[in-house]
């Protein structure tokens, strides 16, 4: 798959941000954008990925200098086959004036889909950070500059607007109204004055105008560890993209804990719901479906709707939880647990060979003390063959406590270490319970 | 003392051709008129063979100086002489020759199966199949029923069932000169009702003890059963060359069934198990002991243990899916 990803640099002014000072009221429209890009073009890079026996392009990003010494911002995602196979590419900067060079990759954060290249030329100038924007402190409504190299047609300046983190997401990510296109990946948002509020990462598919940023203070961060942390060994960034991975479904595991959880009810059962915020729930029936269906099906999933972009083959960190309460309307208890039986397939990705081929476990479980209901259970696993530690997850539940009526829970998590997938299991099927 | 004896003459396909009454202690056999049995066999010499009785008063063929020689029926060696007590059957140039004293034992009376039986079991057989296929069909409804969908497999049995037994009824013509058609129709038939019981049983086991392997398995035992029907067809046609027939039948089974085996291991390769809770009964249907959720995770734990250690092999290259494709 080609990417492509141009790289936008923001306007920036390399004289101090002194942000007592309230920016200058922006002048007509046209004029800013060209004023920030005017103050951008020296700043900003197209990076691309080669292949190291052709020298031909593969993917194309963008990014942006940010210190005195070359350190450049870009996304993650821009430079992930770099990272993940050194030996097969290399990467080049491209600035708007035409020249050249190799990048070295520094650092990077996967979680947040960014990296740090830095080029090999000294003294060029670069931008800074907005200050407001290290502090999520921009006021919703403010006219930003999305820049990069849209669909590789040639540097672009994009005014758009900044509308705050988005709501209901566990990753913190900056709601740009605005026109991102691909390309334009890891390229610089900044404000009128040319600071950085954010860099391009990604767009809505199903919406219009609808762009997410990377919020500065995380690029700030990178930057930091980028100068004070140990070198990248880049023949084992591969080893550190399994360690961040770990890291970071440690943490999301941890979050959705302490988020807390609440029973729901599904019909006259109950089952586990996670109170985090950002786990999004739709319901679905089959109450309105004809012919009338001989069984009743009601069904809710939650979703984390969190994607890390570990490759192009490897999307992981999702959980999803859902529910189905089945009652039959006219079917025996053998016709039922025929409908049951077609109804019991998880959700899996079959055939991705970065997984190992699955395994599953079957049993029945005793509901135990008080209300719980006996559950046939199954559990399937797949290991990450790159990254130790870490596995997709399935686990399938449903009640056997009555023969025309059932609750069919699943449980599936990607990316998840085997305590945090055991952990929240455990939970899962204790909390299937029937109502009180 | 009876000193009958019989002289039996073979033909190529291995039946009496024709049968000599031998009144006499000596019998002559060879090519020429003069002889008590004249054999047609242009590798015999016109005096080929002489039997008489020994002192102990046993049958002995003696070979009169030929070319070709005298061999036992089943022998590699050539004899000058042969005793006949234990194994009456002689072969000389291309002609299979069996020698019987009339005190032989013969076998006991087969007893014969009435007229018509095979045809009354047979529509026993046809009508209890058709009912448990139509109920089972029935059970496995989740939609409204219509009788498409629940007769339209019943005929498709039936057509299969049609096709299998008029084959086997015109190998049986061939060989043995009699289709015997309700016999086959019967053996078929039995073995579709034990299919059918073979599949119920490995699908409720595997839901009654959570032991997803015995339905992933099933269909070795259905091999087995392909294997016992084929024997119960050649019986039917006659025990002549039973022995290489079902060699051969065997043979071919135990080959599909590998292919098979092997067909699925490469798929689990590439795409493990399914997650699925398998094939389904109502809850009562359990027999297994309910486990604590402790032991449901050490269960599972296994499965990490086996995921680890995929990790470190190659996965399997191409396949259903492709190269390496993605989520």
């Amino acid at each position: 798959m080609l990417r492509l990803g141009l790289l936008i640099a923001a306007l920036i002014s390399s004289t101090s941000f002194a942000s007592a000072q309230p920016a200058a009221p922006p002048g007509p429209l046209s004029t800013a954008a060209e004023r920030v890009y005017e103050l951008a073009k020296p700043r900003i890079l197209q990076i691309r990925s080669l292949l190291q026996s052709t020298g031909r392009q593969s993917s194309l990003g963008s990014g942006f200098l940010v210190t005195p010494e070359g350190f450049a911002i870009t996304n993650y995602h821009v430079v992930s086959q770099y990272a993940l196979d050194p030996k097969t590419y290399r990467l080049e900067f491209l600035a708007p004036d035409g020249s050249k060079g190799g990048l070295a990759l520094l650092a990077f954060d996967v979680a947040h889909d960014l990296a740090v290249v830095k080029v090999d030329r000294k003294d060029l100038p670069f931008f800074e950070f907005d200050p407001r924007a290290l502090h999520d402190n921009l006021p919703k409504g403010e006219r930003i500059y999305a820049m990069g190299n849209p669909l590789d047609l040639g540097f672009t300046i994009v005014e758009g607007t900044y509308n705050g983190l988005v709501d209901k997401s566990y990753d913190e990510r900056i709601h740009f109204s605005g026109a991102i296109n691909p390309g334009m990946s890891g390229g610089p948002v900044a404000g009128g004055d040319g600071r950085i509020v954010g860099v391009n990462v990604a767009k809505r598919l199903d919406g219009e105008n609808v762009g997410f940023l990377v919020p500065a203070k995380f690029a700030a961060e990178l930057i930091a560890r980028a100068r004070s942390g140990p070198p990248l060994v880049v023949d084992k960034a591969r080893e550190e993209v399994g360690r961040q991975l770990n890291g970071w479904q440690a943490s999301f595991y941890n979050t959705l804990r302490d988020q807390g959880f609440r029973s729901s009810s599904f019909g006259p059962y109950r089952g586990l719901e996670s109170a985090a915020p950002w786990m999004t729930c739709w319901g679905s029936t089959n109450a309105d479906a004809i012919p009338k269906p001989r069984t009743s099906v009601n069904s809710t999933r939650c979703s984390s709707a969190t994607g890390i972009f570990v490759s192009d083959r490897i999307l992981t960190g999702r959980v999803d939880l859902s529910y189905s309460y089945f009652k039959s309307v006219d079917l025996n208890a053998f016709q039922f647990s025929k409908e049951l039986s077609q109804r019991s397939w998880g959700f899996d990705a079959l055939g991705n060979k970065r997984l190992t081929e699955q395994e599953c476990r079957d049993d029945f479980v005793a509901g135990g003390t008080g209300s719980r209901p006996p559950l046939r259970a199954t559990w399937c696993m797949r290991a990450y063959r790159e990254f130790e530690g870490l596995y997709n997850v399935t686990l399938l539940a449903l009640t056997q406590d009555r023969d025309r009526e059932a609750l069919l829970a699943q449980l599936s998590m990607q990316g998840v270490s085997y305590a945090n997938a055991e952990a929240l299991g455990r939970k899962f099927l204790e909390a299937i319970q029937w109502q009180q | 003392m009876a000193a009958v004896m019989w002289i039996e003459v073979l033909s190529r396909h291995g039946e009496v051709a024709a049968r000599e009454r031998i009144e006499t202690d000596v019998a002559r056999i060879g090519r020429a008129f003069d002889n008590d049995v004249v054999v047609d066999d242009p590798h015999v010499a016109p005096h080929h063979l002489r039997i008489s009785r020994g002192e102990d008063g046993e049958l002995v063929a003696e070979d009169l100086g030929t070319m070709n020689g005298l061999y036992a029926e089943h022998g590699a060696h050539r004899l000058p002489r042969l005793p006949l007590a234990k194994e009456p059957g002689i072969r000389i140039g291309r002609t299979i020759l069996r020698v019987h004293d009339a005190l032989h034992a013969v076998a006991p009376e087969k007893l014969l199966t009435p007229p018509r039986a095979h045809a009354r079991w047979a529509l026993g057989l046809g009508v209890a199949l058709a009912a448990s296929l139509v109920g089972l069909e029935w059970l496995n409804t989740t939609q409204e029923p219509t009788a498409n969908a629940i007769l339209l497999p019943v005929l498709g049995l039936v057509t299969v069932l049609a096709l299998w037994t008029g084959v086997w009824a015109l190998i049986s013509r061939i060989f043995m000169g009699q289709a015997r058609f309700s016999l086959q129709v019967r053996i078929a038939l039995t073995a579709c009702i034990a299919l059918v019981i073979w599949d119920q049983l490995s699908e409720v086991l595997s839901f009654s003890f959570a032991w997803r392997a015995i339905s992933e398995y099933a269909g070795l035992g259905a091999w087995a059963l392909l294997a016992a029907t084929c024997w119960a067809h050649l019986r039917g046609i006659g025990p002549k060359h039973m022995r290489m027939a079902m060699g051969l039948v065997v043979a071919l089974i135990c080959a599909g069934a590998a292919l098979q085996l092997l067909g699925k291991s490469e798929t689990q390769k590439l795409i493990g198990q399914r997650a699925t809770l398998g094939d389904l009964r109502p809850p009562e249907f359990r027999l297994a002991p309910l486990a604590s959720a402790d032991d449901f995770f050490k269960k599972a734990a296994l499965a990490k243990v086996k995921v680890d250690q995929a990790r470190a092999k190659e996965p399997g290259s191409g396949g259903l899916f492709g190269d390496d494709s993605v989520d």
